[in-house]
């Protein structure tokens, strides 16, 4: 089953005619995703990689009932619009590639899509993906094999990171996650854990977080109701204090931020802590050891 | 992106939220303290905290008076910031301190109103004392402060009579200016009721969401932009910051060239777990263009203190071939000698070590010092390698260059 996506979901994309968009929409179809169906207002009837192009969401779905997740592409500035078009005409999760999304933007359509019990991915993820089955966004697949670790990350390269070090140690993944860069995220660290806990197919899992935010230590206390074994990678130890490190999220503010309280949040919480990637997989090994 | 008291003021000012009568003076605008009242508060424009204490806050009787002091405090420099600009207030009479703010909640995703009858004093302080005497008011995103709810959070805090129908004023003033300006935070401290009858904003705090400035161009008009915020640029900062990528000096020698911000956070980690020193930080951003790489690159290879560069690319969005071509074409364009150990995976790999391959065959001298790994490489390798050659470009030279 994996979570969020799986061999069955359909998709449709926002913002599909744009480079990066047409690109990464014939990696995703490649990988076997069913992408069923894009938007980009004022060009219906065009195709990218022989996927139709509609001129709104609610065509979209006029024409394929059965889409229930969007990736956004589209601008920051039409960003908050195309996810409440989204949410408008049904769509259950959609996640957001756009970076930068303007911060009440962020919130208001977070605010919007929990009314509606729609799950928001991003702004600024990487995507999602379900190895061997599919995958939303633009994972590189190469970075990701099939198998039985949920991970779940801020930054889309130490996603990366993170799966190439597992399946060199011979683990794969059930599903990967990235929670994305931007200061107000739609999803985080609790919600994908919360999820983990229930996929059978699922039998650990590896989060990555950095300095900034608060999503980590908000996580913490969950990871001590959880049956299944945590590790935690967390990077920024060697940041220099009051210095901005570029993701608008990352800046160090008093304790809450800090790699050091992260660590300790987590560890006292029951994650097990991995000082670097190549640790990672050594850690599972010994906590899916104990459990079998 | 936070403001200057002054620019803060100013937009208090559009906003109908009362500020004292001020001039901002430079050093070309002494004149200016001709035009004033006195007595007056001169105020240092810089964004280091408690100014008072600094000595960065003073009082001038007149003109004579005032020129010195704003002279004295001009050009200077605190925790790595230039003074460049003084604020020039008249000296009002304080009844009563306030404070008021409206910050987003990044816990409860909510927009907070916060105030308390303690102005004046370290908020941070009266919280911890005594959390009871700050109240918070919540708005979901998206809504608008009815005026019941100003007039609410108004009482609260002690407006009352007189005072409560401009204080409620203030404060639907300035949520509106919080939610039209995007701002992060919009903070007075104190808001204060005068002697003589006013209310006032003393001080102002604005911090801006800078991925929102797109959309205000009445922002640039009155010389808003995008600034660094903590202390002074370095040259290679400033030049970053042109060049439109996140970029920060360390003390290091190991240059890194990471691709996105959260790598780039991550690879300085693990080059000090494996004995290096980073000599930088910085950020492509997502698909970055081949000039902003040549840009990144060149940065690296021009500073003297940098003597080996590490570079990865974990192509996603950002294409693994724009990478190889950046690299190459400014390879060949700058014959640079430093090493270059990199690692190179993810989308459009094969197309990205093409070219490579080729300009390896084609220019092989130029290219005696660049290893560019692979997927099958894992990453810590590569950095453990890094590290190695640091060592060994530094050995032979310890004895003569002490270029930093």
């Amino acid at each position: 089953m994996a979570i969020i996506i799986d061999r069955h979901t359909q998709t449709i994309v926002q913002g599909i005619t744009g480079t990066n968009a047409a690109l990464h929409v014939k990696f995703m179809l490649d990988y076997g995703t069913r992408v069923v169906a894009g938007v980009t207002p004022g060009k219906a009837g065009q195709e990218v990689a022989g996927v139709p192009v509609y001129d709104t969401v609610r065509d979209c779905l006029k024409q394929h009932p059965d889409a229930t997740v969007s990736s956004i592409w589209v601008p920051p500035r039409s960003a908050m619009d195309a996810i409440l078009e989204a949410i408008d005409a049904g769509i259950k999760s959609i996640i957001v590639i756009t970076e930068r999304i303007p911060m009440h933007d962020m919130l208001f359509a977070r605010h919007v899509a929990g009314q509606k019990n729609v799950m928001i991915i991003g702004g600024n993820t990487p995507g999602v993906i379900s190895p061997g089955r599919s995958l939303v966004g633009m994972l590189p697949r190469i970075a990701f094999q099939p198998g039985r670790i949920g991970t779940v990350a801020r930054s889309g390269a130490v996603t990366y990171y993170v799966a190439n070090s597992l399946n060199l140690a011979g683990f794969g993944e059930s599903t990967s996650v990235g929670l994305g860069g931007d200061p107000i995220l739609g999803t985080n660290f609790e919600d994908v854990l919360r999820l983990f806990e229930q996929d059978p197919e699922t039998d650990a899992v590896v989060m990555a977080g950095e300095i900034g935010g608060v999503y980590e230590e908000l996580a913490a206390p969950f990871i001590k109701e959880m049956g299944k074994p945590v590790i935690a990678y967390i990077t920024g130890k060697a940041a220099p204090q009051g210095k901005r490190l570029g993701h608008a999220g990352a800046i160090i503010e008093g304790n809450m931020g800090t790699a050091a309280g992260k660590i300790v949040a987590l560890e006292q919480n029951g994650a097990l802590i991995a000082p670097v990637l190549g640790d990672i997989p050594v850690l599972l090994k010994r906590a899916l050891g104990s459990v079998h | 992106m936070r403001l200057y008291e002054y620019e803060g003021k100013r937009l208090f000012a559009r906003y109908r939220l009362p500020v004292p009568r001020n001039v901002v003076v430079d050093g070309t605008s002494l004149h200016q303290l001709r035009n004033v009242v006195y007595p007056v508060v001169i105020k240092a424009q810089t964004f280091v905290g408690s100014r008072g204490k600094a000595g960065l806050v003073q009082f001038a009787r007149d003109e004579n008076e005032a020129r010195d002091r704003v002279c004295s405090v001009l050009g200077t420099v605190y925790s790595g910031h230039k003074i460049d600009r003084v604020l020039i207030e008249e000296k009002v009479r304080i009844k009563k301190e306030l404070y008021l703010a409206i910050l987003v909640d990044r816990l409860a995703h909510r927009i907070v109103v916060m105030s308390s009858r303690y102005g004046g004093v370290d908020i941070e302080e009266v919280g911890h004392n005594q959390p009871d005497a700050i109240f918070k008011y919540y708005f979901s995103p998206g809504s608008i402060m009815h005026a019941y709810a100003a007039r609410n959070i108004a009482s609260e805090i002690g407006l009352e009579g007189p005072f409560l129908a401009p204080g409620a004023g203030a404060i639907s003033d300035l949520y509106r200016l919080f939610i039209e300006l995007d701002c992060k935070l919009s903070e007075i401290n104190p808001l204060v009721l005068t002697a003589d009858g006013r209310l006032m904003a003393l001080d102002a705090k604005v911090d801006l969401d800078e991925d929102a400035m797109f959309r205000h161009p009445e922002l640039a008009a009155m010389g808003i932009v995008a600034r660094h915020e903590v202390g002074e640029l370095s040259e290679r900062e400033r030049f970053a910051k042109k060049a439109g990528f996140p970029y920060v000096d360390l003390d290091g020698d190991i240059g890194v060239f990471p691709g996105g911000a959260g790598f780039g956070i991550a690879a300085i980690d693990l080059i000090e777990h494996y004995g290096g020193k980073p000599a930088n930080f910085m950020d492509s951003g997502g698909a970055p263009t081949q000039d902003k790489l040549r840009a990144m690159l060149g940065l690296l290879m021009d500073n003297p203190r940098v003597r080996v560069i590490f570079g990865a690319r974990f192509g996603g969005i950002s294409r693994c071939d724009d990478w190889a071509k950046a690299v190459v074409q400014y390879v060949i364009e700058n014959r640079p000698t430093k090493p270059m150990i990199m690692r190179m995976a993810g989308n459009m790999e094969e197309e990205g070590r093409k070219i490579i391959e080729k300009a390896k065959s084609e220019h092989g001298d130029l290219f005696r010092k660049i290893r560019v790994y692979a997927y099958d490489t894992p990453i810590e390798e590569v950095i453990k390698e890094t590290v190695r050659v640091a060592r060994e470009q530094g050995r032979p030279e310890t004895s003569g260059d002490n270029n930093r």
